[in-house]
């Protein structure tokens, strides 16, 4: 099957030093892919570049069979994007933010409207369509961008950590709604630190560590390279097995006693 | 063809920007803008602009009857108040002396409003992922942020030339009337052109911190460069009978580089006939735009994606210095002001908002008084020495910059963590007021007026050195004044929006009254009344020790501490 993404050798450079290395990798149409690896590895650059957010510095992206420097901005019409940080405008109300989002994908005033009600009323919001989105938790302003990212119906989505902020009810309705978009065809590129939703909802699993990809396939087959859970593999991955000492040190440190047990 | 986003319709009840700018919808479109886009985006920035935003949920924003409404076009009167002083140039029957004072003016007050207010505007990064990641490609939204800026641009340049503008058409004619107004719609393109120009080479060149820092220096080149311009196109003029009004104009094609002399050359020729250097000018008036707006067009789309480059942050090692700590020792009279010292002290380090509104007026603040000693030992007659007055006063041109410093500690991009003050132990303003202006006033204004006192001493002598220092202690005492007037809100707790541009400035046309007042007042009495300066010494540090204690205290305040 032809690949929905293709990237290869993906290099960004930020201030003389490499946030990503020679990236390489494809996904294949109706995938959930889980993009994973600790906090500056270079897995939100990676979704910017392919969104034309930050140039790249070296290698090639094929979104849809195209590289994406031959595309007009028409491309991201079939991309569903919520970003990492639920940053919104929050002077505007949910329907006007919505409203807004809708006309730029190219949507008839009318179906947003109808589809803002519908979605907001499923994820149990829609009592807030008329307010302020200063007014909302961080929860709730996750569940506009999740709406936002998925009115125009897109091939493709890229989550940046979809759940966070979310309570438990919810967190279970977007899983939920994660296995019947890939049922839909839907291809999901996922982002998120919570190992066990990652584990649990992957297909294929994506682990960078500093810009580079040091395991790529289904967990069953990267549990095979270090037994347990894709916590445990993660820590093998990125070289860090010292939660307890670090969780000791900190609280050595929060009562002042830090330098007395040596 | 794409609604207006909140729900009106393109029709009568669009705004007055919106239908004005469908007037030039052909331009965008060729320009290969996809126009309904841009409509969109720009009407809903209008509307953003509008609306306070709460820094926490739930929070008061102000007046019920102050929501949805623009101050900066409410506030646009003031200007036009300011630029009535122009029209003594209709005095002169010579239209290249009127239109050149004119439009430096023009330029100078555009192009530094433009610097200090919309650059955080222009150089947003929200966007790009809210809207650049939607089916919309780098060049429209580059252009809705132009236009956006554009639109307060044009409105605050016609405020300011409205008096000029309607006095041309009623002295000088229709012809100019028009050529005036055309011309003033153009010349704030031009600052924006110019501005964006700047901003696309440094986005392309650098990245990082140094990215951040040369836009920095950047702002405060524009405006060394705009008060050395001004200087130099007061050099072409000179009166040459007062009594008749007679001026005598050399200007030469050496002036060439002047650009805002370029808008004044078809003013020569309409009323002098043609002449070489009018033709020149004229001609590169005309190349000049088309260059400018080529520039624009090559460069619209790179600078949304360069602009991604100010949202990387490198590690950077923030240690509190020497003058920080020592200052803070002896200036903080509890830990928790102390606190709140070094707080602001850090935060105005890195607030990229903050520094883009205050380095031009430092620039500005440092540079003319430089120009001016420049001009007093050039400008003095052989075998004749330069009066100590002619320097003493150089020094308060620090004053200037008192309001904007005032009104920018109360904004911040981190507003959201404003929360922070609600759990400390004292929920009491003053400390923190207190605390954040000594800062301001330690790291800033110190060090500014410091310089230009020693420039002072240098050329006149060290017995001026006790009037420098009571100049500082009254420097100190007016920003307590000013910081207690203006600011309303907790420092760095407000989020700033364009609407937000001309804030305080009616207050501060008529705080700068008085204060010019006492200036001349605290110059002449010292150097004519004897033991004044030791008089004024005691009085003005009373003051200071008093505010430093317990300035901004509420009446609520003084009754908890009772």
């Amino acid at each position: 099957m032809e690949s929905i993404l293709e990237i290869n050798q993906l290099v960004k450079q930020f201030d003389g030093k490499a946030v990503l290395k020679e990236v390489t990798f494809s996904v294949s149409p109706g995938e959930i892919i889980g993009y994973i690896g600790p906090n500056g590895a270079g897995k939100s650059t990676t979704v910017k570049i392919i969104l034309g957010m930050l140039e790249k510095d070296g290698g090639s992206i094929k979104l849809f069979g195209e590289p994406i420097e031959s595309k007009d901005a028409s491309y991201k019409s079939r991309i569903g994007y919520v970003p990492e940080n639920a940053d919104l405008y929050e002077t505007l109300t949910a329907r006007e933010y919505l409203l807004f989002i809708g006309e730029l994908y190219g949507m008839a005033e009318k179906d947003i409207l109808k589809k803002s009600e519908e979605m907001m009323d499923a994820l149990g919001i829609k009592d807030s369509l008329n307010s302020r989105l200063s007014s909302f938790s961080k929860g709730m302003r996750q569940k506009v961008l999740i709406i936002s990212s998925l009115m125009h119906n897109p091939d493709i989505l890229f989550w940046d950590e979809p759940l966070s902020g979310l309570d438990a009810n919810s967190v279970q309705v977007i899983k939920e709604l994660l296995w019947k978009l890939k049922k839909d065809g839907k291809t999901i590129f996922y982002s998120s630190h919570v190992m066990d939703t990652v584990e649990k909802l992957s297909d294929r699993i994506l682990i960078l560590n500093e810009g580079e990809v040091v395991a790529d396939g289904p967990f069953e087959e990267l549990k095979e390279e270090a037994d347990g859970t894709l916590e445990q593999l993660f820590n093998t991955l990125t070289g860090f097995d010292q939660h307890g000492a670090l969780a000791e040190q900190f609280l050595l440190a929060m009562k002042g006693e830090a330098g007395n047990d040596a | 063809m794409m609604r207006d986003v909140l729900g009106l319709k393109k029709s009568d009840k669009d705004p007055i920007y919106l239908r004005f700018i469908d007037l030039f919808s052909f331009i965008y479109t060729r320009l290969g803008i996809n126009y309904p886009q841009m409509r969109s985006i720009l009407s809903l920035k209008m509307t953003i602009d509008g609306r306070r935003d709460a820094p926490l949920p739930g929070m008061e924003t102000g007046k019920k009857s102050d929501e949805e409404k623009n101050h900066f076009f409410s506030s646009l009167w003031v200007y036009t108040l300011i630029s009535l002083f122009l029209l003594v140039l209709f005095a002169y029957d010579n239209w290249v002396f009127q239109y050149t004072l004119y439009f430096s003016f023009l330029f100078i007050m555009t192009l530094s409003t433009l610097i200090a207010n919309f650059s955080g505007i222009l150089l947003d990064t929200k966007d790009a992922t809210l809207i650049g990641t939607k089916p919309v490609d780098r060049k429209t939204l580059g252009a809705a942020k132009s236009t956006h800026v554009g639109i307060y641009l044009v409105a605050f340049t016609l405020a300011i030339g409205l008096p000029v503008i309607l006095f041309t058409f009623y002295f000088n004619g229709i012809v100019a009337g028009l050529l005036v107004l055309l011309l003033s719609f153009l010349a704030s393109l031009w600052c924006l052109g110019l501005t964006l120009f700047v901003y696309a080479t440094i986005l392309k060149r650098f990245d990082g911190e140094r990215l951040k820092n040369i836009i920095a220096y950047s702002q405060i080149s524009l405006s060394i460069f705009m008060v050395i311009g001004y200087y130099l196109v007061g050099q072409i003029f000179q009166i040459i009978d007062p009594e008749n009004l007679l001026v005598e104009i050399n200007l030469s094609v050496g002036h060439v580089l002047l650009f805002p002399l370029w808008f004044v050359a078809p003013f020569g020729i309409l009323q002098e006939g043609w002449s070489a250097t009018y033709g020149l000018y004229s001609i590169l008036l005309v190349v000049g735009t088309i260059f400018l707006a080529l520039i624009y067009n090559w460069n619209s789309d790179r600078i949304e994606s360069n602009l991604q480059k100010m949202d990387v942050s490198s590690v950077k090692q923030s240690r509190r210095g020497v003058i920080e700590r020592l200052s803070a020792r002896l200036l903080c009279f509890t830990p928790l002001e102390t606190a709140y010292y070094h707080f602001g002290w850090q935060l105005t380090k890195t607030e990229r908002e903050f520094k883009t509104r205050l380095y031009p007026s430092i620039a500005s603040a440092l540079v003319f008084p430089i120009v001016m000693t420049f001009n007093n030992l050039t400008g003095a007659q052989p075998g004749m020495e330069t009066s100590p007055v002619q320097f003493l006063y150089l020094p308060y041109f620090t004053l200037f910059l008192v309001p904007v410093l005032a009104v920018s500690i109360q904004f911040s991009n981190h507003y959201k963590g404003s929360w922070v003050f609600s759990i400390t132990p004292g929920q009491s303003r003053a400390p923190f007021l207190r605390a954040v202006t000594k800062a301001m006033l330690v790291k800033i204004l110190i060090p500014l007026y410091g310089v230009l006192a020693i420039m002072v001493l240098f050329f006149t002598d060290l017995s001026y050195s006790l009037q420098m220092i009571n100049g500082l202690l009254l420097v100190s005492l007016i920003l307590y004044i000013e910081t207690k007037r203006s600011v309303k809100s907790m420092p760095f707790t407000r989020k700033y929006s364009a609407s937000d541009a001309n804030l305080g400035c009616m207050g501060t046309v008529i705080f700068l009254i008085p204060v010019f007042i006492v200036s001349v007042i605290m110059i002449v009495s010292q150097l004519f009344i004897p033991f004044a300066e030791w008089g004024l010494l005691v009085l003005l540090t009373a003051f200071n020790i008093w505010w430093m204690r317990s300035g901004f205290e509420s009446k609520e305040d003084k009754i908890k501490t009772k």
